[in-house]
């Protein structure tokens, strides 16, 4: 059997697994190109620990194709270290119990995303010896050397900026775990997944968005940091390119068209000084895009910014306020219309046109049909779209999540926190009609605004204007 | 945010440029039983950054 996760001895001291968490088999056959990507937290802390001499070995759930599987390769570890997602939580817990089975003696140090945004479910789990909240980055090498002198639940530390991070060792990341994922892999970057040439390096930029959509909240939880300088993220580029032949990127910020003069700053040294000028992915909001439309137009078309993420979220804006995007219909129709307008411009010079990655959300508990129809009208419009589409899921640690659960009407459980996009997620919703909706049962009602949309928006100078 | 007293003893969390716009905001989602719960004169204003330590108080 292919198996690159058989656990090596790691020195004299303790043995440390570090379990790269997912759902079982994503990376020996997995079901799309996301479900592969890589944890940049695994990937920024183990680099700290082994800069420090404090070794990990690896093994990954997504690697195994069972839970007995799981059960061999975390037996023998006097330490399981695990960074947590919302998404993987149900496995962390699972993997948790599993290893104190197999190691009654064994420590399990958890933090991430799901320790900082729900501290109560990560307390309630008795299998997590640690549970590091906030940032780890200042706190995980202490952590790991003397566990022991931290109390259960420990307040993390992050750094001032990203100046200060280190470059991630992308090797300590977990291999692919099939021949058939190798050969498409190119290991230690990332897969190609329809948004650009593989060899694909994900990266970050910046941490922390500060808008407050009330399904996400990102900026409650973890303190503003400084952005990666623009001078280190191409010279990283660089490295990777020298060392393994980049492809494109996948700039995974949560909002990377922020802050202006970072913006400015890439899109003078970028073309100039990365080894080639990769096309990227990356993600905007309709509303920054219409308050800088000319830096927009000139990122897009000068460094390659292919495809471009906007979390429009929603067509109506009944539903945007619900989820206090801050961003409005004409936001979202003025951006779209000037997205149109530099890919006509950019085909004409026989260029490749850019593309919206576009971000939907259907079944927002206070949505009518004629919200939802209006979401699909304006994806109708829309002249290239990548949709992706979702049903929303109140997530513990967003500010309606919280609200929806405390009000009883939350489907989610710890067992199971759906994170597929047709999962059923809030009381009360009519998943069927959405069902309906998305095979095109409603396909009337939909285009029947559409003409007069396309005939106001026509003037779309004037818009420009405006802004 | 806000966080408006309720009659049962919990706290509704609602969001909008004030507090009118808010209530307004969450009467798109709850039935007219659920708003009446709400008692519009009672509330205090908070950060985003303060609301993990009133989670516990919502219903
Ligand atoms: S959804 Fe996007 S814009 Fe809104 S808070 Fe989250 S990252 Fe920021």
């Amino acid at each position: 059997m292919f198996n690159l996760f058989r656990p090596k001895k790691s020195g004299d001291g303790p043995r440390r697994l570090w379990l790269d968490l997912g759902d079982l088999g994503d990376l020996v056959n997995p079901a799309g190109p996301h479900e592969q990507w890589q944890d940049h937290g695994l990937g920024l802390l183990r680099t700290l620990l082994h800069q420090n001499g404090l070794t990990t070995d690896l093994a990954s759930t997504r690697a195994c194709k069972s839970w007995d599987e799981v059960r061999k390769v975390v037996s023998g570890y006097d330490m399981l270290i695990m960074n947590v997602r919302s998404y993987t939580f149900p496995v962390a817990y699972r993997s948790a119990k599993i290893f104190k089975e197999v190691n009654p003696k064994g420590l399990v140090l958890t933090g991430g995303m799901h320790a900082t945004v729900a501290i109560d479910e990560m307390m309630a789990i008795p299998e997590f010896d640690k549970i590091c909240q906030g940032p780890g980055e200042e706190v995980i090498v202490d952590l790991v050397r003397d566990p022991d002198s931290f109390p259960r639940m420990i307040l993390g530390r992050g750094s001032k900026s990203m100046a200060d991070w280190p470059m991630i060792d992308r090797t300590l990341w977990p291999k692919p775990a099939s021949r058939q994922l190798a050969r498409k892999f190119k290991w230690p970057l990332e897969p190609e997944c329809g948004w650009g040439p593989g060899p694909v390096v994900t990266l970050l930029t910046s941490r922390v968005c500060p808008w407050q959509c009330v399904f996400c909240n990102e900026n409650s939880y973890i303190p503003n940091m400084g952005r990666r300088p623009v001078e280190m993220v191409i010279d990283e580029l660089n490295y990777l390119d020298r060392k393994y032949g980049v492809g494109s990127l996948v700039i995974h910020d949560s909002m990377f068209f922020q802050n202006p003069t970072w913006l400015q700053e890439w899109l003078e040294k970028y073309p100039r000084q990365a080894n080639k000028v990769w096309p990227y992915w990356a993600a905007a909001r309709a509303d920054t895009v219409r308050q800088w439309p000319e830096l927009f137009e000139a990122l897009v078309k000068e460094t390659r910014w292919d495809t471009v993420s906007i979390g429009f979220e929603s067509g109506s804006d009944r539903v945007l306020k619900i989820l206090n995007k801050e961003c409005t219909e004409e936001d979202n129709y003025f951006t779209i219309d000037l997205m149109t307008r530099i890919g006509d411009e950019m085909e004409r010079e026989g260029r490749k046109p850019p593309v919206f990655w576009s971000n939907i959300m259907l079944g927002i508990p206070g949505e009518t049909r004629d919200d939802a129809f209006k979401t699909m009208r304006m994806v109708k419009y829309t002249k290239r779209i990548m949709p992706s589409i979702a049903f929303y899921a109140p997530y513990p640690g967003s500010a309606l999540g919280h609200q929806l659960i405390a009000e009883g009407r939350s489907l989610m459980s710890k067992e199971n926190y759906h994170r597929y996009p047709d999962d059923e997620k809030v009381k009360g919703i009519d998943y069927k009609f959405y069902r309906e909706l998305l095979a095109g049962k409603f396909d009337a009602e939909v285009s029947k605004g559409l003409a007069q949309v396309r005939q106001e928006r026509q003037n779309y100078m004037g818009a420009l204007t405006k802004a | 945010m806000y966080l408006f007293d309720m009659k049962n003893g919990k706290k509704k969390l609602v969001y909008g440029q004030s507090p009118e716009d808010a209530l307004e905001i969450l009467s798109y989602r709850l039935p007219p039983e659920e708003m009446e719960q709400i008692i519009k004169d009672k509330y205090i204003k908070i950060h985003q950054r303060q609301l993990q330590e009133h989670v516990h108080l919502l219903g």
